[in-house]
């Protein structure tokens, strides 16, 4: 029987892992919602990637080119996985494809189906997403450096002063995300960079509870951004954004300093958190794999066991178990395909 | 924030990630409400560095520096934001009255440059001038300013002369030819006097053959050590503590000084320039004498408020503190249970005389180090 390594998504945790499992000569479907491969880069034109500002459409791009050249690779488009065989591995997956639903037999799964960013509109700060154009979310500004143009949406003119505002919809019980979304303090101070260098002459702030820059990324990402983008990293949120005089004014409290802040802002970009995906909860749910109270695939044995999950032969990576960056969806990948390809019943790679 | 990381210096300020470590070991915030990450925060939000008090508060101490992760250097950021604040004409008057004399007389005091060695004739031992002898002579004795004029550092020079002599040391002094450094007028913001000194002090100073100088005056040492290379000027340089420490066999200290002293570590000798031991070295040689550490001593030691300008800043600064950094630090000392607080520094004697008697510790004697040997030469 012909089995195959199925892994449901093609962002960069699915990549790694059919990549991976790929390159060790291991037969690999790869089903994709979308109509290309790349995941969230792709989807919301990142400009770059986090923390080296590669060029996010040249690393996808070269994720895909070496996907496309393991010997044994099926790469399902415009597809959506929708129905998995009860009971024990292998499984028979369900595929709806353009040209119809097929099949494939699987003894091992890989979830990859990702996160989704946190709707502005549902944080209780009331920051007015929805209502000031001039206040946009991190994915925003990105496509917005993609185009190589940054401006207040409201008048196309480069904004003067421009703040970042960070745990927006993480770290909050009632919302009910209580996780930090771990890459947003990474993400904010790349971007901040990035419009420090396309507008010499702005002022970018960064207000936050805690700057979390784990590892390298200290010295990566946050000392270059302050000392040689001059970003300003205040710490203290900002609760309230109103309109005033064309402008922005955030308010909030500088808290090593005890006493209230009001500045003025051009541009104010929420700094949103992660969620599961639609993807995510729809595939744990038909898999029957356990789910954390916040929606993500909850991993069986962490820490180091980080990718298989309650169902045999049924592992996930990336975001689709947490908040990760793309080290961590890397990783992730390469550990879940190490897992799945030992599954095969025949000795792959010779 | 970009003004001042413009300035060259004041480039290390944005640097600062708030961690605030600096805060606790800031001198001027023990006594109110300051310390480089409320400076950076401070100007993060809208303070105009270059215009407000808080800039003449710092006294360049360095105890933040010895502690901060990210190496934020308000030793070069103050005087680089001073000297553009001294620039457009904004500087405290008392310290501008300061410059002023220092300009006018070669002194910080005002003194007539001609009464500069007048402390001389009571010495009770013979001090070369070299304006009258200029032989070579082995060790320059760079008086500076307060122990040239004020009374009580006069009686610590001649102490001083006493004890060189008692070992040995052939030595000489400038005389009316010496003019002041001027560190502190540098770290105050006035570069340019400080080069305008420095081309005269070089002057002079090429006109004598002599192996090495000796100064009393931490900040005339950080000056000549640190300053005077970095245009070109090199000379061998010592403390007198440490000119002393290895000849104090030669001293025959042998009258008993039964007493409990403490120690001042001046901030330019100590944290700037490393140097903790020799000034101890010469306490401990002293027999009787019980020396006994305050809490904040060597590396961590409290600053006397003189540095960076503070010297002549205490009235400005009286509206922001709520006593001053000697009053603090005398009170530390008295705590010890010491009856003597020796010191190294000209600058110190007279702040924390006045200290010891405007905190109600007068019992507490402050006493140059080159005294407290002087009284145990036999």
């Amino acid at each position: 029987m012909d089995e195959r390594v199925v892994v449901i998504g093609g962002g960069p945790a699915g990549l790694s892992a059919a990549i991976a499992a790929g390159q060790l000569g291991a037969p690999v479907t790869v089903v994709e919602k979308l109509g290309y491969l790349g995941g969230r880069p792709i989807e919301e034109h990142y400009a770059s990637l986090t923390p080296h500002l590669a060029d996010a459409e040249e690393v996808m791009g070269g994720m895909v080119h070496d996907l496309e050249a393991c010997a044994d690779v099926e790469i399902l488009l415009e597809s959506e996985v929708v129905g998995v065989s009860e009971g024990d591995a292998p499984f028979t997956v369900s595929i709806r494809t353009p040209r119809g639903v097929v099949e494939r037999t699987s003894p091992s799964v890989i979830v990859a189906t990702g996160f989704q960013h946190f709707d502005p509109g549902r944080e209780t700060q009331l920051y007015g997403y929805y209502e000031f154009p001039d206040v946009v979310a991190l994915q925003d500004l990105e496509a917005m450096l993609k185009e190589g143009s940054v401006v207040r949406p409201s008048n196309g003119e480069a904004p003067k002063r421009i703040c970042f505002v960070q745990c927006v919809g993480s770290r909050d019980r009632q919302i009910g995300n209580e996780y930090c979304s771990k890459v947003c303090c990474g993400v904010a101070s790349k971007e901040a960079t990035e419009v420090r260098m396309a507008l010499p002459d702005s002022e970018v702030f960064i207000f936050y509870i805690d700057m979390r820059m784990y590892g390298y990324w200290e010295s990566q990402i946050y000392w270059p951004a302050q000392e040689k983008h001059h970003v300003q990293y205040v710490k203290g949120i900002i609760t309230e954004v109103l309109p005033k005089d064309g402008k922005l004014l955030v308010r909030g409290e500088d808290t090593t300093m005890g006493r209230p802040m009001e500045i003025p802002m051009d541009l104010v970009v929420l700094s949103v958190g992660m969620e599961p995906s639609p993807g995510t909860r729809r595939m744990a749910q038909m898999l029957g794999i356990e789910q954390n109270k916040y929606g993500f695939v909850e991993a069986k044995n962490p820490p180091l066991d980080t990718v298989s999950t309650s169902r045999d032969g049924v592992f996930a990576v990336g975001t689709a178990l947490g908040p990760a960056d793309l080290e961590d969806c890397a990783s992730s990948g390469g550990l879940a395909a190490a897992r799945a390809v030992a599954r095969l019943g025949t000795r792959v790679g010779g | 924030m970009a003004k001042i990381a413009a300035l060259k210096g004041g480039e290390t300020l944005q640097n600062c990630y708030g961690c605030g470590k600096c805060v606790p070991v800031c001198p001027v915030d023990l006594v109110g409400e300051y310390g480089p990450r409320k400076i950076h925060r401070r100007v993060q939000t809208g303070l105009d560095l270059f215009k407000a008090d808080e800039l003449w508060m710092c006294t360049t101490c360095a105890n933040c520096l010895r502690v901060c992760p990210k190496q934020v250097n308000m030793v070069e950021v103050m005087p680089a934001v001073r000297e553009a604040a001294v620039a457009a004409g904004d500087i405290p008057e008392e310290l501008q009255l300061v410059m002023e004399k220092t300009f006018r007389y070669g002194n910080a005091l005002g003194e007539n440059p001609r009464r500069r060695h007048a402390w001389t004739k009571n010495a009770g031992v013979p001090v070369r001038v070299l304006t009258n002898e200029p032989d070579p002579v082995d060790v320059l004795f760079y008086v500076e300013d307060y122990w040239s004029y004020h009374p009580r550092g006069q009686q610590a020079a001649q102490a001083f002369s006493r004890l060189m002599t008692r070992a040995g040391v052939d030595f000489a002094i400038l005389g009316a030819e010496e003019k002041t450094i001027g560190d502190s007028q540098r770290l105050a913001g006035e570069k340019g006097l400080f080069e305008a000194l420095m081309d005269d002090v070089v002057q002079v100073l090429g006109k004598y053959e002599f192996n090495r100088i000796v100064t009393p005056d931490p900040h005339g040492f950080n000056a000549l050590v640190k300053e005077y290379p970095k245009y070109g000027h090199s000379y061998e340089v010592l403390h007198y503590t440490q000119l002393l420490a290895p000849l104090v066999d030669r001293l025959s200290l042998t009258k008993r000084v039964d007493a409990r002293v403490t120690f001042h570590d001046p901030c330019y000798l100590g944290r700037h320039n490393g140097e903790y031991d020799a000034p101890r070295t010469l306490i401990q040689a002293i027999p009787g004498v019980e020396l006994v550490e305050m809490g904040r001593c060597k590396g961590n030691s409290y600053c006397c408020g003189g540095g960076g300008g503070g010297m002549w800043l205490d009235g400005f600064n009286a509206n922001h503190l709520s006593e001053r950094l000697s009053e603090r630090r005398v009170r530390e000392a008295a705590e010890t249970g010491a009856e003597i607080l020796a010191v190294c520094c000209p600058y110190e004697v007279s702040r924390f005389e006045d200290a010891a008697k405007s905190t109600g510790n007068e019992s507490l004697k402050v006493m140059d180090i080159a005294e407290l040997l002087d009284l145990a030469i036999g």
